[in-house]
Formats: C-alpha cells, sequence, structure tokens
C-alpha cells in the first residue's frame, strides 16, 4: 500500500525562480502547483543571463515563490512530506540561494530535504507526465545542456553523447541576439523563421561526419556571424528577408543534426526501450519537435514530449525528481552543498568543462 | 505564554559564520567560525548545535535576525536566503541588519562605520542620529566628510591615517550585534531581510549592436 507523498519543490539554478507542490502515490501523480517567476526582463539589455544578477533576483523571489506554490495548492507546511531542491548543476549564485531556502524551510518545518540534480528533473519529467517505465531514451535540449541519455533508473542515467561546446538554446539566444531580435531567442527565432528560405544559406551540420552522438553548436553560430557579417558588408545592413532567411537556415541546420544524432541514439541504444522522450526549452520548437517525431515514429518509438510549462525550467519537475529519490531510500543533511558541476552520468568521460573542477554537466 | 521567545542571530556576509542566540539580554550561545568558503555547508548544522547545547529547538525561536551585508555577495545571500525560508517555515519575523549598523551597535555616537570593500573603495555610513544612508566610495571621498569624527570597522585605520579620527574597536562581536538591533525591533512589522549589496553587478550591455534594418 502506497501512502502517498506530497513534496514541495524548488528551483533556481538558471534565470527562472520556480516553486511546486506534487502529490505521488498509489500510481497517481498531481501537480496540486506550479509557480514560475521569469527574469526575462532584468536580463534583456545584456544579451544573456547575468548571474549576479540572476543571483540577487532569486534571493528576494524564493520565498515568495513558495508561499504562492502552497498557497495554489491549498496546503500549508504540516501537510507537505519532504523539500526538494535543485542543488546544481547551474549558476552557482542562484542553486546556492534555492538550497539555502530549501534548508531553512525544512529545518524550520521539521521536514526531510532532498538534494535533486536538475538534469535528473529534466530527464524524469516524462515519468511525471506520462508514467513512463524504465529504460527510455531521452534528449535533453535547453539553453544550457544538450545531451542523450538512456534512462534506466531513477538515478541510472547513461550519457550517450552531448554538445562538446554550445547548448542549442544558447545558439538560439545568440543568433537572435546577433540579428538584433528579442530575448529568449528560440520564440524570436522560430517565428523569423517561418517566413525565411531556409535553403539561402549553406550552414554547416557540425559533427554530422563523425559517428556517435555528441554535438557541436559553435562553429554553426560562427558561419551565421560569417553571413551575417557578409551582408552587412554588402549593402549596410540586414532586410526583412535576409533576417528571416538567417533564422530559417540556422533553425534547419539545428534540426537536421539533432534529428540525425537522435536517430543515430535510437539505432545505437535503443533495445529495449519504451520510448524517445526530449525535455528541455528547445524542444518547444515545433520545427525540431516535428523532425524528432518523425525520428521516433521511424524507428517505432513511442514519443514523449511534455507540455512546454514542464519542458522549461519548473520546479514541478524538481519535486517529482525528489519523490524518485525519496522512493528510493533518499535525503540529504542541512550540510548539502550547492553544485555548479554535477554530471548525471559520472562514469562517462567529461565532454565540456573537463579541467581541474571536474566535469560540468 | 512565555514572554520572550529567544532570538537567533546569524551572518555569513565575509570570511565566517558567526551566530548569536539571545533570550532578552542573556546570551545563550554564541559562535564565530573562520572560514573562506563552506558557509553554505556549515551554516546550518552549526545553528543546530547551538539550539541542541541550549536544549532548545527551531520552533522555540521567536525572531531571526540575519546580517544583510554590505559584504561578500554570494556570504550574504547565503544567511538571508536562510532566514526568509527559517521564517516562512516558523511564522516569525526575519530581521535583517546591516553590517554597518551591527559595527556601529553599543559604541558612543557619533561614529562613522568605514568598512573595506576592495578595489580601493570602502562601506561608509555616519550615525550621528542624522539619519544618513550607506554608500559606497573611495576611502579619500569618503575621509573628506569625516574629519574629526570617531571611526570604526576595516577600513577605519586606513581613514584615520586620513582624517586624525579616533580608531574605536567594535563594542562586541557582530552576530550578537545583530541579535540586539534585531531584538529591538521585533516589536513592529519588519520587511523581509533583502541584501544590502551598495555595489552593483558587473555586467556589461553587449558591445556589438545588432545590424540595421534596411527596410524597417
Amino acid at each position: 500500500m502506497d501512502q502517498g507523498l506530497t513534496v514541495l519543490g524548488i528551483e533556481s539554478s538558471c534565470d527562472d525562480t520556480a516553486a511546486a507542490v506534487v502529490r505521488a502515490g498509489d500510481g497517481e501523480r498531481q501537480i496540486l502547483s506550479s509557480v514560475v517567476a521569469g527574469q526575462t526582463d532584468l536580463h534583456a539589455a545584456f544579451g544573456g543571463v547575468v548571474p549576479e544578477l540572476a543571483a540577487r533576483a532569486h534571493a528576494e523571489k524564493l520565498d515568495l515563490c513558495v508561499e504562492a506554490a502552497l498557497d495554489r495548492a491549498g496546503l500549508g507546511l504540516d501537510r507537505i512530506d519532504a523539500v526538494a531542491v535543485t542543488a546544481g548543476p547551474g549558476l552557482i549564485g542562484g542553486v546556492m540561494a534555492g538550497v539555502m531556502c530549501a534548508k531553512g524551510i525544512a529545518a524550520g518545518a521539521g521536514l526531510p530535504l532532498v538534494g535533486v540534480n536538475h538534469l535528473a528533473g529534466h530527464a524524469l519529467t516524462p515519468r511525471l507526465t506520462d508514467g513512463l517505465a524504465f529504460p527510455y531514451l531521452m534528449l535533453l535540449v535547453s539553453g544550457g545542456h544538450c545531451q542523450f541519455l538512456r534512462v534506466e533508473g531513477a538515478e541510472t542515467f547513461h550519457r550517450l553523447g552531448g554538445t562538446i561546446d554550445d547548448a542549442p538554446g544558447e545558439a538560439f539566444d545568440k543568433t537572435a541576439k546577433l540579428l538584433g531580435l528579442p530575448q529568449p531567442g528560440g520564440p524570436a527565432v522560430e517565428a523569423e523563421a517561418k517566413a525565411g528560405d531556409p535553403a539561402r544559406f549553406a550552414f554547416p551540420r557540425p559533427l554530422l561526419d563523425r559517428p556517435g552522438c555528441d554535438l557541436s553548436f559553435s562553429g554553426l553560430k560562427t558561419a551565421l556571424v560569417r553571413a551575417r557579417d557578409a551582408l552587412v558588408a554588402e549593402k549596410g545592413g540586414l532586410t526583412r528577408a535576409d533576417r528571416a532567411d538567417l533564422c530559417a537556415g540556422f533553425q534547419a541546420a539545428v534540426t537536421d543534426v539533432l534529428a540525425e544524432k537522435s536517430r543515430r541514439a535510437l539505432r545505437d541504444h535503443g533495445a529495449g526501450a519504451k520510448a524517445f522522450a526530449v525535455a528541455g526549452g528547445v524542444a518547444a520548437n515545433s520545427t525540431i519537435r516535428a523532425a524528432l517525431e518523425g525520428v521516433a515514429q521511424a524507428a517505432g518509438l513511442r514519443f514523449v514530449a511534455p507540455p512546454l510549462s514542464l519542458c522549461t525550467d519548473n520546479a514541478a519537475m524538481i519535486a517529482w525528481a525528489g519523490i524518485e529519490r525519496l522512493r528510493a531510500g533518499h535525503h540529504d543533511g542541512l550540510d548539502l552543498a550547492a553544485r555548479p558541476r554535477w554530471p548525471l552520468d559520472t562514469a562517462r568521460p567529461a565532454l565540456i568543462g573537463s579541467g581541474r573542477k571536474g566535469a560540468k554537466a | 505564554m512565555r514572554h520572550e521567545a529567544p532570538i537567533l542571530a546569524f551572518d555569513t556576509s565575509a570570511a565566517h559564520c558567526a551566530a548569536a542566540l539571545f533570550r532578552g539580554d542573556a546570551s545563550l550561545a554564541q559562535r564565530q567560525e573562520a572560514m573562506t568558503t563552506g558557509q553554505a555547508e556549515r551554516l546550518m548544522p552549526m545553528l543546530e548545535e547551538m539550539l541542541a547545547g541550549a536544549g532548545l529547538g527551531w520552533r522555540d525561536l521567536g525572531a531571526i535576525g540575519v546580517g544583510v551585508g554590505p559584504g561578500n555577495f554570494t556570504g550574504v545571500r547565503i544567511s538571508v536566503a536562510a532566514a526568509r525560508g527559517l521564517a516562512l517555515a516558523l511564522g516569525v519575523p526575519a530581521i535583517g541588519v546591516t553590517r554597518l549598523e551591527a559595527l556601529a551597535e553599543g559604541l558612543a555616537r557619533p561614529v562613522a562605520v568605514i568598512e573595506d570593500a576592495r578595489r580601493g573603495e570602502v562601506y561608509l555610513q555616519v550615525f550621528d542620529g542624522g539619519g544618513a544612508a550607506p554608500r559606497l566610495a573611495t576611502l579619500e571621498a569618503a575621509a573628506a566628510g569625516l574629519s574629526g569624527l570617531p571611526l570604526t570597522g576595516s577600513a577605519a585605520d586606513a581613514a584615520a591615517a586620513l582624517t586624525g579620527g579616533a580608531v574605536l574597536a567594535p563594542a562586541m562581536p557582530l552576530a550578537e550585534a545583530i541579535a540586539r538591533i534585531a531584538a529591538r525591533r521585533a516589536g513592529a512589522p519588519q520587511p523581509r531581510p533583502a541584501p544590502l549589496y551598495l555595489r552593483a553587478a558587473d555586467a556589461a550591455p553587449p558591445a556589438d549592436p545588432p545590424p540595421r534594418l534596411l527596410d524597417a
């Protein structure tokens, strides 16, 4: 008999402050509330997330988000069974603020504290939304991350490949910035691309000539800068059509790379997998999503894409991952450390950040 | 109902975890552990040890006092975030006290608190009953307005060399000062504690302007 768990989740690893209450038991999973306070306006003038500005905002918003989440769930802390918090990887100032707020709540309310890996939150979301059974393949593709995972258990992740430089979401943001489009770049570039000709510019498809599932996006960014600069040098600026064509060409290149590498991941590592799932903000791009769905169909695998609000950063996924950890018998002490770097699969050599401080993600 | 519930004050605005536990005027426990890193891991266990040593639990507290800086940005956030989480869960007020107020606590007025802010700058606040706001200034600019005033703080010696003012030692440990000030304020409604940075975040707008739209 499953007596059920109701967990408060807290997330602050990038530029969203989030809190949520999730209940699970008897095979049911219910998001009782999910509050996300974004910081888009705060960073708009800087063309990217400024870590110190993000940390400043998190420190003064976290408790307000938690109160809002409890209020919307209609529960007091006396009805909560544990506090789950993102303990990394991410921008350390924000992660630390979240971890400390969670410690304060856990200590004050006498509740267990569970540190959650932000990437595990994304990777386990298909189990929250669709009740997916293990194992499944996962493409985690966001502003900060890009990796293929084979998810074997709530704490068993095999990384099949990932980006060796930038994340696609970061490349979308950079593209928007280079072309004078608003941040976040993903939706802005996608909207522009609708009117563009994806074939006008011959952008590279990095690493498609190499075997395996590793990806690279920094060369694509450079190619976009060159194409833009050539147009500006020729006529002193860009036309709307130029801008749309650049966006369409860029999006097509990212789509091709993600689709082909997904095809390989499914071909080489799909044995026994129950589904191909995606998560992360880039999975919200409809062109990319359609291509990935096509890859899953061709491989005869179910395609699972959580709703947008659970693809981008949120705290419901952290509460859920906390539930999975609690069910596995784990929780943490008040000495829980915030970790800027925390790979999901520690057995694999690092793709990025392999220096003195160890693998990033 | 007990007349005076204990107050727990803590601070991680510099290279330490500091805390004081008071009931009224009586100090129940005080700790200051020096550390340049690891405050986020150490703070809460240290506070639990202090409470346990005094035979108290979190739910016995009547208020939280917290140091809000200025100081190390991350360090200030560690304590402020913990204090706000505790206040939420315990239903007691968390009261922010600045490092400058705390350093002036127990000293005769007027006094100028002048703290090293690095990069050739200082955090400065004059306590003379006039309600002057805390600010960031170069040491020279700060010293120019302080002639004859007694000085305290980590940049007091450097400022005294320019002003000739007397240098005073703090009257009490930092966390004790935060506890005493917070206790005085606990009777009235207080805003949630927020970090006092004084220095803006390092953030520059992009150097590369976007291209001109020819058919805008």
